[in-house]
């Protein structure tokens, strides 16, 4: 592990444990309606304050919290056109598996690759510090599966091309 | 699979179950090929003649660079009027085939090969001109020769798909052959461009008497003055240029370089998508990964059953 | 681009894989659908089909050309190192391989083969470039849409095809059933008796949709045939009793006869006529000849009589067809009696339609006897049963495929390349359908 991306990691550990203290809270806007505020965004008093950890440009990760509920927004790092492709096949690739995921938002909020919203249903049904976990290790494993890709493409490009001109040799 | 294969595997398999004496069953088929190319096989008029038409693309072009005397050394005495709607037809009949297994195996190896052979014309034509530029050439010092021997050959273009073409050119050192490709796809273009640089490199790193290669988005020189080529420059179309040097244009490595080359694009086209589908499974090895992890988040579930010592159960109640 | 080529057909069933281009009769090219692959090597990477590893060694390190095999362990290509169809099995049979069946119960079980099974499919047998071509594979009735959706993100990402239409099974094999004299209306309403090697269902369809939940299926099917002709030779202890002997004997005698007592007697008396003699070539050049005698007739009949078969499934084939078309909505019974299909290689036997015909209408009648009886005089307008037998019957699922494939508005029923990409995987879950009512 580099050395900026252990306290990286360690202040999104810490950040997203301080913000998943989440309660029930019904709805203010409509009766018998109980919505994750944060998508609502309906009632100001609710929300709390952003807040956004960034290891560099490219790699950050983006905590909106509020009462009863916390998007995490992660920005994954793409250093070129390849990653870049490949971020975007994985994150649609994970998306169109949200429903197994509970907590994968559908749709990733704009200018960052993948989101999560975790509301108090998900914190009362399972573990809070497991869910940081998944969290913190989805990132750790996410730069490793897209840098891994890049390497197969880039070895098997190397063979095809081999094996395509040994016959002429 | 690794390579393409070069022959047609439904004509071979086919045409070996029938020359083996298979049942004699009426055949009408209509099939794909790679490119566009349709092939045709029937039984029109008995059940022992059968009937292969071919229908490609750019025949017109073919035959221009020397495709009918091609086809008349292979295929000589099967050659029927074409069926209409088709480009050529070749007939095999069943109750006059040749005696020996040998020769039988070699019928069927050529009709199986029938897009392959015909696509062969201007690349046999190119190699014959470069062995005549090549003799003339030997005959000047590099300074002096003529004009017509310096800059080689005319560059024969074959559209051999709808918005893709091969380029052939013969000079007195080389052939040199080109391949336009249009990227449909964003993806596909990225990968595309990762497999293009490697075969780029791999002359330089690992085989040396590879043929060049060299790839661009703009067209190449050879190109110049060809009309009908995309000159815009757009990421989505390629140029790659092989160039074949002589010792690829032997007279007994021909027939393998001209068949090789010729997959190209399909063997190309077709390990991006490869490489897509194993990438796909990857990303599933690795979403069960991520699933197997966020499961864990979940408290367990009710407690097991529990047993006394003499084997009985009990329930906690809730 | 892809407007002249022909569409490509693709049915993958549990067995066998029948695939080929729109408008032929019969399918180009029909295989077990299995694939083999090398079996993990102990040690390497040790995640199986999951995540080879991956070299980082650049090729020189690696010296060059090294035996094949061992190059390509060293770059992570063991995903292009398998076979497929009857090459997968010859394959299996030598060491470093192993087989998969990558569909379980009509379902696909294990995407990552079948998706490799796909790739080699279009471009080694079928020899196609996906992007010039539209695609119509097939689905068993009740098939989840996350499979659809899953298939089409195959087919779409990876392979770039042109467009797809996923048809159902049952469907298909209905409009196969166009080809039939005895049709004279090409409605989608029937009742489709599909039997193939694992097993037989019997599905309703009314108006071009499933009717899900009558669905019934019967554990008799060819595989039990074979089973049974197998038994009758042990104990006759014929000299040879192979299994593939028990296919050949049940694929060329066997037929369904009205009646099994009279079969019997009839067997009895003209012996010559009956019984026959098949011949058996071993590899080796030597042949045996096998009697082959009551099994002609008995084999099929466990269609209709399990329990010479069974002991645990007891309910003949007509019966469960009757109660599947009385579990139906009553508006569409009247089409479903009418138009009984069959679909598979399990109901090529001689007169098996006429026997089920005359069963399942001996079932009707005496109901219909019996609600007259209790109504006191009043009369019924009398039921048509018709069980509809056609040349088409063996691929019948790919040959409606092929009939649907072909007519001009095909593409227009499918979802193309550019919708998808607009969409996403969601846009398979509705197909409009093809065939139905308003089209030609």
């Amino acid at each position: 592990m580099s050395q900026s991306l252990r306290p990286y990691l360690q202040c999104v550990r810490s950040s997203l444990t301080a913000a998943l203290s989440l309660s029930n809270f019904a709805s203010q806007a409509s009766e018998r309606h109980n919505v994750p505020e944060i998508e609502a965004q309906s009632c100001p008093e609710v929300l709390l304050n952003p807040l956004t950890i960034s290891r560099n440009e490219n790699e950050k990760v983006f905590i909106e919290p509020s009462i009863n509920s916390v998007r995490i927004s992660i920005k994954i790092k793409q250093a070129d056109e390849i990653e870049n492709i490949l971020v975007h096949k994985f994150t649609r690739f994970l998306n169109q598996r949200a429903e197994a995921f509970f907590i994968l938002r559908r749709k990733a909020v704009k200018g960052y690759d993948i989101s999560f919203l975790i509301t108090n249903f998900h914190t009362e049904e399972m573990l809070k510090h497991k869910l940081v976990d998944f969290i913190i290790q989805f990132m750790e494993e996410v730069d490793k599966e897209i840098s891994e890709m890049k390497l197969f493409l880039n070895a098997r490009a190397r063979f095809v091309a081999e094996s395509f001109l040994t016959p002429f040799d | 699979m690794l390579l393409l294969d070069y022959q047609n595997v439904l004509i071979e398999s086919l045409l070996k179950e029938r020359f083996a004496g298979g049942p004699p069953v009426s055949i009408d088929q209509v099939v794909s090929d790679f490119d566009g190319v349709i092939f045709h096989i029937s039984t029109p008029e008995s059940k022992s003649k059968i009937l292969v038409s071919i229908s490609i693309k750019c025949f017109p072009e073919l035959v221009q660079y020397g495709a009918q005397a091609v086809m008349e050394r292979e295929y000589g005495p099967y050659i029927v009027a074409p069926e209409s709607g088709y480009d050529f037809s070749v007939q095999v009949d069943l109750d006059s085939l040749p005696e020996d297994q040998e020769s039988k195996d070699d019928l069927v190896r050529r009709v199986s090969l029938l897009k392959r052979n015909i696509m062969a014309a201007p690349f046999e034509q190119a190699f014959d001109e470069y062995h005549h530029l090549a003799e003339e050439a030997s005959k000047y010092t590099s300074e002096s020769a003529p004009q017509g021997v310096q800059e080689g050959g005319e560059t024969r273009s074959i559209h051999y798909r709808e918005e893709e073409a091969i380029y052939v050119k013969a000079s007195h050192d080389r052939v040199t052959v080109i391949f336009s490709t249009v990227f449909r796809e964003e993806t596909d273009r990225i990968f595309g461009k990762v497999f293009l640089q490697e075969f780029v490199d791999a002359r330089r790193r690992a085989i040396q008497n590879a043929p060049q290669v060299l790839f661009q988005n703009q067209p190449p020189l050879e190109l110049e003055k060809v009309p009908g080529v995309n000159r815009s420059g757009s990421n989505d179309i390629g140029y790659i240029t092989f160039v074949l040097f002589p010792r690829h244009l032997t007279a007994q490595r021909r027939a393998e370089v001209i068949s090789h080359i010729q997959t190209f694009r399909d063997y190309f086209h077709y390990h991006i998508k490869a490489s897509k589908a194993f990438i796909h499974s990857r990303m599933r090895k690795r979403t069960a990964d991520f699933l197997q992890v966020l499961r864990r988040a979940r408290p367990e579930a009710e407690e097991k059953e529990r047993k006394t010592a003499s084997g009985r159960t009990f329930r906690v109640q809730s | 681009m892809a407007s002249q080529t022909p569409a490509v057909v693709m049915d993958n069933g549990t067995g066998y894989s029948k695939l080929g281009f729109a408008g032929n009769d019969s399918p180009s090219f029909v295989f077990p659908t299995a694939i083999s692959t090398k079996a993990p090597a102990g040690g390497s990477g040790g995640s199986g089909s999951g995540r080879p590893a991956v070299a980082n060694k650049p090729s020189f390190l690696t010296g060059g050309a090294g035996p094949g095999g061992h190059l390509s362990a060293k770059r992570g290509t063991e995903d292009l190192d398998f076979f497929i169809g009857d090459e997968a099995l010859s394959a299996a049979a030598g060491p470093g391989y192993g087989v998969h069946y990558p569909i379980r119960h009509g379902q696909i079980d294990n995407w990552d083969l079948m998706e490799r099974f796909w790739s080699n499919s279009i471009f080694k047998y079928l020899r196609v470039e996906p992007e010039d071509h539209y695609f119509l594979l097939t689905e068993p009735p009740l098939n989840p849409p996350e499979n659809r959706e899953n298939t089409a993100e195959i087919m779409f990402e990876s392979f770039n095809c042109a467009g797809l239409y996923i048809a159902v099974q049952a469907v298909l094999a209905l409009a196969a059933s166009w080809t039939s004299s005895k049709v004279q209306d090409r409605s989608l309403t029937g009742t489709v008796i599909d039997s193939g090697a694992g097993v037989t269902h019997v599905i309703p369809v009314a108006e071009g949709y499933v009717i899900g939940s009558s669905i019934k299926s019967v554990p008799i099917a060819g595989r039990d045939i074979t089973n049974f002709v197998q038994s009758l030779l042990r104990d006759r202890g014929e000299p040879d009793s192979s299994l593939q002997t028990a296919e050949r004997i049940k694929e060329e005698y066997c037929y369904v006869s009205p009646d099994i007592v009279k079969e019997f007697t009839k067997y009895d008396r003209e012996p010559e006529d009956k019984f026959k003699k098949h011949t058996v070539t071993h590899p080796n050049g030597r042949s045996v000849t096998v009697d082959v005698g009551y099994e002609r007739f008995l084999a099929p009949e466990i269609f209709f009589n399990p329990e010479i078969y069974s002991s645990d499934f007891l309910t003949p084939l007509p019966n469960i067809v009757d109660t599947v078309i009385q579990t139906s909505p009553i508006d569409v019974r009247r089409g479903l009696y009418k138009n009984i299909v069959l679909s598979g290689g399990s109901t090529l036997y001689k007169d098996f339609g006429r026997r089920l015909q005359r069963d399942i209408r001996h079932l009707v009648d005496a109901r219909i006897k019996a609600s007259e009886v209790r109504s006191g005089g009043a009369r019924s307008g009398g039921l048509d049963v018709q069980v509809i037998t056609h040349k088409r019957q063996r691929h019948g699922p790919w040959f409606g495929g092929s009939l649907l494939g072909q007519t001009p508005e095909f593409r227009s029923y499918c979802h193309t390349k550019a919708e998808y990409d607009e969409i996403g995987p969601s846009i398979v879950r509705r197909f409009a359908l093809l065939g139905g009512p308003g089209s030609t």
